[in-house]
Formats: structure tokens, C-alpha cells, sequence
């Protein structure tokens, strides 16, 4: 599903080079659950957010379910990124002037999904949440824990075959985190929905199946768990 | 610390140039537009100020209401009325009669000085005119110098022309209309450019011979009557009075009825109604129109600011937050930011009088008054410009600086400070719908009256109007032998297709009108407007003629001919019923012979008038040429030629009828002007103030656009959301616009009795180009905001 051929990432200032990843080379398969580990400043955000297309690489090669995504124009790579991937963050980052339904909404808009079956569809995620009770609440209503829930909601709303997280548990308290990882592997386990996560977390890492190690912008480990 | 706040708040201005450059650019062209108005008001009301007892010096003015068309107004007074005033008010300490008139004046040539000849305004004064006006004078003295016939006083200025130096002009003689020699007696300091006296030569009262010296009946608007009150005079105590005059001289059961007041001199310049011998006239609503559109300009200049402070606001929130748990007090902070706001006014006051400086020759075209931006000439200007700063520094300044100083200290250390903390949205938008309200109006406004003056220009006025040259000739009766030949003589120029002698052209300022009967019954309750003309006038001016036949040759009254409007107010519908008709007026009788189709006397501000055209040699004063367009100048020059051959004493003087009729729209063009530079100038302003809110709300929303991109909008969709609220506001503010600029249009329209039909299309040009604007501005922003790198924005805090 995912391949990466030589990934560089680095910035220059003044003619030096900094660089953030070198080298990565990765292949990650459709249904794995991925941990990216790596102390701070490893570059795993930046893994994650070349991976989500939110940023580019200096470098190299990145094959998204067989597209070459370095090379495509503007447009086929929001509609891949649309209809296939899906971003769930440490701060949560919901709309703070939009409801939890409207916030698990949003990304249904911009796939264009006719009124009804948006409806239909952010029914049955807060359903599946138990949060139809909260639906009109605001993000600052609610708890650290239940907003990265309404996060992943929010996420799964649009059906993506892979769901980026980046420290999703790292605001959280224990109890709230571990109700977020068994979610995660619910959703990897049941629906096949390919997870890569980045933590610094070895008990979150071990609810996946595969752990990057990152050290200085390259891998140095790639264990099975 | 003040030192230190200074390096401060220009750091600050160097560090968000783009911010600093659109303030100082939009607060200095308001600022340079409200000076340039406060000059042109402080020069328009410093006019006719200073005199010793000014607020007992009054005009005498004249009305007559009719019964069928309403009041009439003129300056000018009956003749015989300062005399009888004099007489007859004992609450009048000085009464001084003016009367206008015009001629060449001839200076005999000295060894030292070639002769001077020229066309001249000159006027006739009683002396007591200058126990009511008090100037300097270099030399004579007033009551002496004009109190005897053929005494003449002249300005400094005039005196330095004619006499080389004003020194050696008194006992020196002057030559008069070609009959009269002066003795020159007195010379008095120059009345000022904002004066409405126009005196230069002064000729002794007693000079002035006129037929109607002694009538009641006829007034003309260059005799003025002067009156200096007694202390403690109450003018409204004068109204029986004047009544008690009326009935005491005039004649009774006149179809007008006679009324005079007492004008003040303070209200002279201004009084459109009345005009004055300068013909500058200010009207109050022009005064006051400038104050608002002033206003506006400072309005939308302040709120530009504020938009743009606030915007700003986030991004000082962590020095607040510092300065605070250093220990400052919130005054303090509020003080600073106040300051920061007047350093930049007064940045952009200089740069504003730079402007100032620049745009002055134009305005002082565009309005022709000696107009200067002089700060030690005028101190009172330096005084606004000074309340100016402190003005626009607190209204623009204060706001940001109450919210910025306002922010926690612990939420704005931690940069916990988002744009959501700073001051309602609402009010900033409310202020950018007020920006695009004044915006529309003003369009609207400058389409119309664009609009307004297309349609006259393009208007048939009845009659043709190309290459025709009026030419002045002077009517004494030595000249006016020699008009035929001179006629004769110009036909013959090549290029030269028509010539006529008349006293008006048919569009003119110069219109006469009287009461008249018309076939022997008593005086019609309406006024005939009468053109003395020749019998080529129709076909030189190419009017239609609809029934009966042109003037026959004659030098005498002897028949008329009328427009359509006298059929129609006479309720006459075949126009070969009045043939043969008589009318008396102005003690001819005569009968019609001729009908010609409506032609516009006057401006298009009024309706066409009932006109009988005659022939009458003696007041013939101007002669109209038609040309061949093609030959214009050559066939000029010739003409110019011919009249100093046959008269040698006078000075040859012309216009084309063109001119003469732009010259009646003055006062709309100078508006059509101002309404386009001031347009322009609120458009930039408030493309500014648009820049400066959504670079606000650009901040504000950087969150939810990273979000809503990271959840899959497009570039343009993010673009197009943040506009979207923008068109709202600006078809909120044309929706308030529109009422409001109809009603001023409707009143400005009013003024005209030919107007162009009004159509939505200025309305919906104004929607559109401001929905231009917006869409322009906004997107220049709001397009960097939702290209720029979600991951930017959403980095852990």
C-alpha cells in the first residue's frame, strides 16, 4: 500500500543543510498496524506527515496504493487524500466554533457527499462512540478523552483505508489512553483499516504489529511485535 | 522609558512594513483629503470678514412673487431706493448705492508709457459707501474724491497698471467708455481675493447717467444698495418699514409683488439666490456637503486603522504579557499604544501634506481661488492639523490599545493569545459595512451625476450650437452705424456662413424679462422673456421656425416673433391662430409674425420660458457668427481683423457658443471632479480597510483553515469560504446604500429641469464593482491563508 524509496527531508539555512530524514526506505502493506518510535527530534512527525501528504519530501520516492504521489498535480492527490487517508493529532485540533456532529461532519463536505447520507453516516459514527448525547456540544464541553474520540470519529466518518495518528494518547490520562489504543486496534483488527501511529510509548507500541525505530532521521530497527 | 517605547513602536513599524506601509498609506491620503477641505473651507468662509461693524452692514436684495410662478430674487434694488432709504429710514446710519458697469478705459500714452487700452468692469459708488466698508486708503480721501461728477478712484493694483506706479495716478485723467474724461482722485488698498467687492475703478456716483434713475419699475442686478444699521437695530423690526417704502413709491397693482430685504453681509458670498458682483458663490449645502464627505474620509481612514491594529494585536500579545509581569500598569500600556497610533499619524500627516502640496494647483484650477496651504499665513491651519493628529491618534488607537492592554499576563506569556481573545468580530465588520456603505453612495453618487452631465451635453437644445462665435460690439450710437458694413465685410470672410446681431444668444445668462399684454387685455400673470435680435438670428442659430415668417429687416420694434411655450401658456394650440396677434411689452406694440419651435434660454436647470424675439438696433451687444467648422481659426483671425478696423476704440472680446454653455454646468463639473477624486479615494481606503480585515480574520481562522485542510478542502474551496462572508457584508452595505444615495440624488436632481431618467444601472454598477473590489482584495489574502502549510499551524503548542 505504501511504498517509500529514499526519502530525504531536509531543510537548508545559509547553505547548511539540516536534515530531518535521510535515506528511509519503507514498504508498509495494507491491514498492518505501524508504530513509528524514536526520541525527540527523530523526525517522526515528519515521517507521518510525508506519509499524510501533508508535506513533501526534499527527496526520493513515495508510492501511494501504487501512485506516485511526488509526482502527481494538486488535484488526483487531494482526491487519493480524501478518499484514503484520515488524521487524528495529540491536540485533537476540532473546530472550536463547530458541534461535535458538525466537526465529524466536516470532512464529508469536501468529499461531496449528498446531505442524506452525511447525515446518515455522522449518525452512525456517534452512534458507534455512544457520544449522540453529546452531539451538540462544543469541543471545550467536552473531556480531553472524549475529544480525541470525536478526532477519530471524525477521521473514520469519510471510510479511510489508513489512519494517520500522531501521539494520539500523548494529552490523555492512562485510562482515557488505553480506551483509544483498544480502539485503534478494534478498528485495525475488525474493519482492516491500516494504522500507522507515531508514540513514544512502548505499552501503545505494543498494540501494533510492526515498530520503526527512528534515530536521527533513520530507521535503524524494523521489528515485527 | 518614553525613549525606550519609541525604539520600540518603530521596530515594530519595521518589522510588519506591509501593516505599517497600508496604514500610512490609507491614513495619509484620508488626511491629505481632509486637509485640502479644511483649506478650501477656511479660504471659502474668511470671505468678506473684518470690516470695522460687520454685523451691522447689510445689502438691500429684492423679490417679487407672482402669482402664477412663485417668487423671484434679485441683488439689484430700484435705482431711486438708497436716496429714498436714506430718506426715509432714520434707524440706517450710511446708505450707499453701487452700480456695475462696463466700458474702455483709454490711458493717454506718456513718455515714459505706451497708451492703455482695455475692456473694464468699472462701477459707480457713492461716497458713503466707504463709511460702511472701511479700507485703507493710500491716498484722497473717500468722501472728498467721489463726492463731485467725473472723479474716478482706483485700486492699487489698477492704479500701478495704468500709472506705471500708483503714486503718480492722482490728478491724472482717465478716458471713459470713449465720452467721459476722469480725474483720477483717490487710491485705495487692493480688496482681498476673498472679497466679494470687485472693485478696481471707482467712479463718483454722480457720474452715472441712466434713463431710469429715477424709476421704480426697473430693477436691474447691477444696482446694489448698501446700508450700515445704527447700534442696536433689530433687522426684523425693519420689515414695516420696508413695507411703508413699498407703498409709499411704487406704482400700484404691478403683477409682481415688490418685496425687499435687509441681507447680511456675512451671508453674501454664500447666498446662491442672491449672487454677488464676483460671481463666487458658496452655497452652505456645498459647505456642508464637504464637511461630510470629510467626515467620511477621516471615518473610513480610522476604521481602516482599527482593523487593522486589532489584527495586528495577537502578535504583540507576548510583550503585553512581559511588560505586564514587569509591573506595568494597564494605563501605561494603553498610554503606549496610543502613542505608537500617534507616531503614526503623524507619519502620515507629513506624508498627507505632501499631498496637500501636490494636489493644491489642481484644486485651486478646479475652484479658481487663491488657495495656499500656509501654516504662518494661516496658523489656524497648523492648529487643525494638530487636533487632527489627536483626533484620529485616540479614535483610531484607542480601541486596539483597550484590547491589547487587556490581555491576560499569563495566557499572553505562554502565546496562549489566539485572535479569539481579541475584541468582537461583529463590531469590526459592522465598521467594514459602514466603509462599503459610504464606498457605494459615493458611486452611486459619481455615476449619477456623470450620468446627469452626459445627458445634458448630448440634449438638443433647439438650436444649433457648433462654431458659432459670439462677438461683444459696443452699442453707443457712433458704432452702431457701422454695423450693417461690418456685417457685410464678414460675410465676405471665407468660411464665414451666417451673422447675426443680437442682444443674447438664445442660451444665455442674459435674459430679460418683463410683463406683458397680449392682444389688449391687462397684464398676463406670467413674465415674457424678450430677445432683441436681427433678422438673421433664426437661421444663424438654425432655429425651426413652425409657422409664419422670420424677422423682416428693420432697425425699430416693428414685429415679433414667439416660441411654442407662449402658445402653450397663452392655451393657444394652432400656432397660425397668433399670427397676426398683438403683444405690448416693454412700450412696444407689435404684432406676431412668426412661430419657432422651443429652443432652451437658460441652462437645462430650467424650464424653457416664454420668448418674443424683435428687432432693436439700440441694445444690440453682441454679435453671432456661424462658421464653417473646418475654417474656424483662419476665418477667427480674419473676423478679429475686421472689427478693429471698423472699431479702432474698442477691444475686441469672444466666445463660441460651446463654451458659453459648459460655462452654465460649472458648478456640476467642479462637483463631477470632486466626486470622482473623492471616490477614488474612499475606494482605496476602503480596499485597505478590507485588506485589513481579512488579514485578521485570516489570522483568527489559521486553525480551522489548517484543520479543514487537513480533512481534505481544496485551496479554492478554503478561498472561497473565507470570501463568502465578505460578499455578505458588501451586499449588506450596498442594500443601506442604495436608500440613502436615492435620496440624495433625487435632491440633487431636483435642481435640474431636464434630467436624465435615473436607472438601477448606477445602483447595480456600484454592487458590482464594490463586489469586484472585495472579491480582488480578499482573495489576495485569503488565497496565501489557504496555501500556506497546515503542518505550520497545527505544531504542538
Amino acid at each position: 500500500m505504501i511504498e517509500l524509496k529514499n526519502i530525504e527531508k531536509y531543510y537548508a539555512n545559509k547553505g547548511v543543510k539540516s536534515y530531518i530524514l535521510r535515506h528511509v526506505t519503507a514498504s508498509i502493506k495494507q491491514g498492518e498496524f505501524v508504530s513509528i518510535m524514536g526520541p525527540s527530534g527523530a523526525g517522526k512527525s515528519t515521517l507521518l506527515n510525508i506519509l499524510g501528504m501533508l508535506e513533501e519530501p526534499t527527496y526520493g520516492q513515495y508510492e501511494f496504493m501504487g501512485e506516485d504521489i511526488t509526482s502527481l498535480n494538486e488535484r488526483k492527490r487531494i482526491e487519493l487524500y480524501r478518499n484514503h487517508i484520515g488524521f487524528v493529532f495529540q491536540a485533537y485540533h476540532l473546530i472550536d466554533e463547530m458541534t461535535v456532529a458538525e466537526n465529524i461532519e466536516a470532512p464529508l463536505l469536501y468529499k461531496k457527499v449528498s446531505g442524506a447520507e452525511r447525515k446518515s453516516r455522522v449518525a452512525d459514527v456517534l452512534d458507534r462512540f455512544n457520544m449522540v448525547a453529546k452531539k451538540d456540544l462544543f469541543p471545550n464541553q467536552l473531556s480531553g478523552g472524549q475529544q480525541q474520540l470525536v478526532g477519530i470519529a471524525r477521521a473514520l466518518v469519510a471510510q479511510p483505508s489508513i489512519i494517520l495518528a500522531d501521539e494520539p494518547t500523548g494529552n490523555l490520562q492512562s485510562a482515557q489512553a488505553l480506551q483509544i489504543m483498544d480502539l485503534f486496534k478494534k478498528l485495525n483488527q475488525e474493519e482492516g483499516i491500516t494504522i500507522i501511529q507515531v508514540t513514544h510509548s512502548e505499552v501503545n507500541a505494543a498494540y501494533g504489529s510492526r515498530i520503526l525505530h527512528l534515530l536521527d532521521g533513520v530507521i535503524k530497527e524494523d521489528v515485527a511485535v | 522609558m518614553f525613549k525606550l517605547n519609541l525604539k520600540i513602536a518603530l521596530r515594530n513599524l519595521w518589522k510588519y512594513k506591509g501593516y505599517t506601509f497600508i496604514n500610512i498609506a490609507g491614513l495619509s491620503i484620508g488626511l491629505a483629503a481632509c486637509l485640502l477641505i479644511f483649506i478650501f473651507l477656511r479660504y471659502q468662509l474668511s470671505f468678506d470678514k473684518g470690516y470695522e461693524n460687520e454685523d451691522r452692514i447689510y445689502r438691500i436684495v429684492s423679490s417679487w412673487t407672482y402669482p402664477s410662478e412663485g417668487e423671484f430674487y434679485s441683488k439689484g434694488v430700484p435705482r431711486p431706493l438708497a436716496a429714498a432709504v436714506r430718506n426715509d429710514f432714520p434707524q440706517a446710519e450710511h446708505v450707499a448705492a453701487v452700480q456695475q458697469a462696463g466700458g474702455i478705459i483709454k490711458v493717454a500714452a506718456t513718455a515714459a508709457r505706451p497708451e492703455v487700452k482695455e475692456e473694464s468692469s468699472v462701477f459707480y459708488i457713492e461716497p458713503q459707501f466707504f463709511n460702511i466698508i472701511k479700507i485703507k486708503w493710500l491716498e484722497g480721501e473717500p468722501l472728498k474724491a467721489l463726492s463731485v461728477p467725473n472723479t474716478v478712484t482706483l485700486s492699487k493694483e489698477t492704479a500701478d497698471k495704468y500709472f506705471g506706479k500708483w503714486q503718480n495716478a492722482v490728478g491724472r485723467n482717465i478716458r471713459f467708455a470713449n465720452r467721459l474724461d476722469l480725474k483720477v482722485t483717490g487710491v485705495f488698498e487692493d480688496f482681498p481675493d476673498n472679497s466679494s467687492f470687485p472693485f478696481k475703478v471707482v467712479i463718483s456716483y454722480l457720474t452715472y447717467k441712466d434713463e431710469s434713475l429715477h424709476d421704480w419699475q426697473s430693477v436691474s442686478s447691477s444696482s446694489e444698495c448698501y446700508v450700515l444699521l445704527k447700534k442696536g437695530t433689530d433687522v426684523s423690526a425693519l420689515k414695516t418699514p420696508v413695507l411703508k417704502l413699498i407703498d409709499k413709491y411704487y406704482e400700484k397693482g404691478s403683477v409682481g409683488k415688490e418685496h425687499h430685504y435687509f441681507q447680511p453681509l456675512s451671508d453674501i458670498h454664500y447666498s446662491e439666490k442672491f449672487n454677488n458682483f464676483t460671481n463666487k458663490v458658496m452655497p452652505g449645502s456645498q459647505i456642508i456637503g464637504l464637511i461630510v464627505i470629510g467626515a467620511f474620509l477621516l471615518l473610513t481612514a480610522c476604521i481602516n486603522f482599527i482593523n487593522l491594529a486589532t489584527a495586528q494585536a495577537v502578535s504583540r500579545s507576548k510583550e503585553v504579557g512581559i511588560r505586564k509581569v514587569m509591573g506595568s500598569m494597564r494605563r501605561q500600556l494603553v498610554l503606549q499604544f496610543l502613542s505608537e497610533t500617534a507616531l503614526i499619524t503623524f507619519i502620515a500627516l507629513l506624508i498627507a501634506s505632501a499631498l496637500t502640496e501636490l494636489a493644491l494647483p489642481g484644486m485651486r484650477n478646479l475652484f479658481s481661488g487663491d488657495i495656499s496651504f500656509s501654516l504662518f499665513g494661516h496658523p489656524i491651519i497648523f492648529v487643525f492639523m494638530i487636533a487632527l493628529v489627536l483626533v484620529v491618534s485616540f479614535l483610531a488607537g484607542f480601541y486596539p490599545a483597550m484590547i491589547v492592554s487587556g490581555f491576560s499576563p499569563a495566557l499572553a506569556i505562554k502565546n496562549k493569545i489566539s485572535a479569539a481573545n481579541v475584541g468582537a468580530l461583529g463590531l469590526r465588520k459592522a465598521l467594514v459595512v459602514i466603509q462599503f456603505a459610504i464606498t457605494a453612495i459615493l458611486i452611486i453618487g459619481t455615476l449619477v451625476v456623470i450620468n446627469q452631465m452626459t445627458f445634458m451635453r448630448s440634449q438638443s437644445l433647439g438650436f444649433n450650437t457648433n462654431a458659432i462665435a459670439l462677438i461683444d460690439v459696443p452699442s453707443d450710437s457712433l458704432s452702431q452705424l457701422k454695423f450693417n458694413t461690418l456685417k457685410e465685410k464678414l460675410l465676405h470672410i471665407d468660411g464665414v456662413k451666417g451673422a447675426s446681431f443680437c442682444n443674447a444668444a438664445p442660451s444665455s445668462t442674459n435674459n430679460n424679462t418683463s410683463s406683458f399684454k397680449y392682444n389688449n387685455t391687462k397684464d398676463q400673470d406670467f413674465q415674457l422673456s424678450v430677445k432683441s435680435t436681427d433678422q438673421d438670428y433664426i437661421s444663424t442659430f438654425s432655429l425651426k421656425l413652425i409657422a409664419g415668417r422670420t424677422l423682416s429687416k428693420t432697425d425699430t420694434v416693428r414685429e415679433t416673433v414667439v416660441n411654442e411655450t407662449l402658445l402653450k401658456k397663452l392655451n393657444i394650440k394652432n400656432p397660425n391662430e397668433i399670427l397676426g396677434k398683438f403683444i405690448a411689452t416693454q412700450g412696444h406694440k407689435m404684432p406676431v409674425v412668426g412661430v419657432v419651435k422651443d429652443f432652451n434660454n437658460f441652462s437645462l436647470h430650467d424650464k424653457i420660458e416664454p420668448t418674443a424675439l424683435f428687432s432693436f438696433k439700440q441694445v444690440y451687444n453682441l454679435m453671432a457668427v456661424k462658421m464653417e467648422p473646418g475654417q474656424l481659426l483662419p476665418a477667427m483671425k480674419a473676423i478679429e481683423r475686421e472689427w478693429n478696423n471698423t472699431f479702432p476704440d474698442y477691444v475686441y472680446s469672444s466666445s463660441f457658443m460651446d463654451d458659453q454653455i459648459s460655462s452654465f454646468y460649472e458648478t456640476e463639473r467642479v462637483m463631477s471632479v470632486l466626486f470622482k477624486v473623492f471616490a477614488g479615494v474612499v475606494i482605496f481606503i476602503s480596499f485597505i480597510g478590507l485588506f485589513g480585515l481579512i488579514s485578521f480574520i485570516a489570522t483568527q481562522r489559521t486553525k480551522e483553515i489548517a484543520i479543514r485542510k487537513v480533512l481534505g478542502a481544496s485551496t479554492l474551496e478554503l478561498v472561497k469560504m473565507l470570501n463568502s462572508s465578505f460578499l455578505w457584508m458588501v451586499l449588506i452595505a450596498n442594500l443601506i446604500a442604495w436608500p440613502v444615495s436615492y435620496i440624495f440624488i433625487s435632491k440633487w436632481l431636483e435642481g435640474f429641469a431636464y434630467k436624465a431618467p435615473l436607472s438601477i444601472w448606477p445602483f447595480m454598477i456600484a454592487m458590482l464593482l464594490s463586489i469586484g473590489i472585495t472579491l480582488i482584495t480578499v482573495s489576495l489574502r485569503s488565497y496565501r491563508a489557504a496555501n500556506t502549510n497546515p503542518i505550520d499551524a497545527l505544531k504542538y503548542e
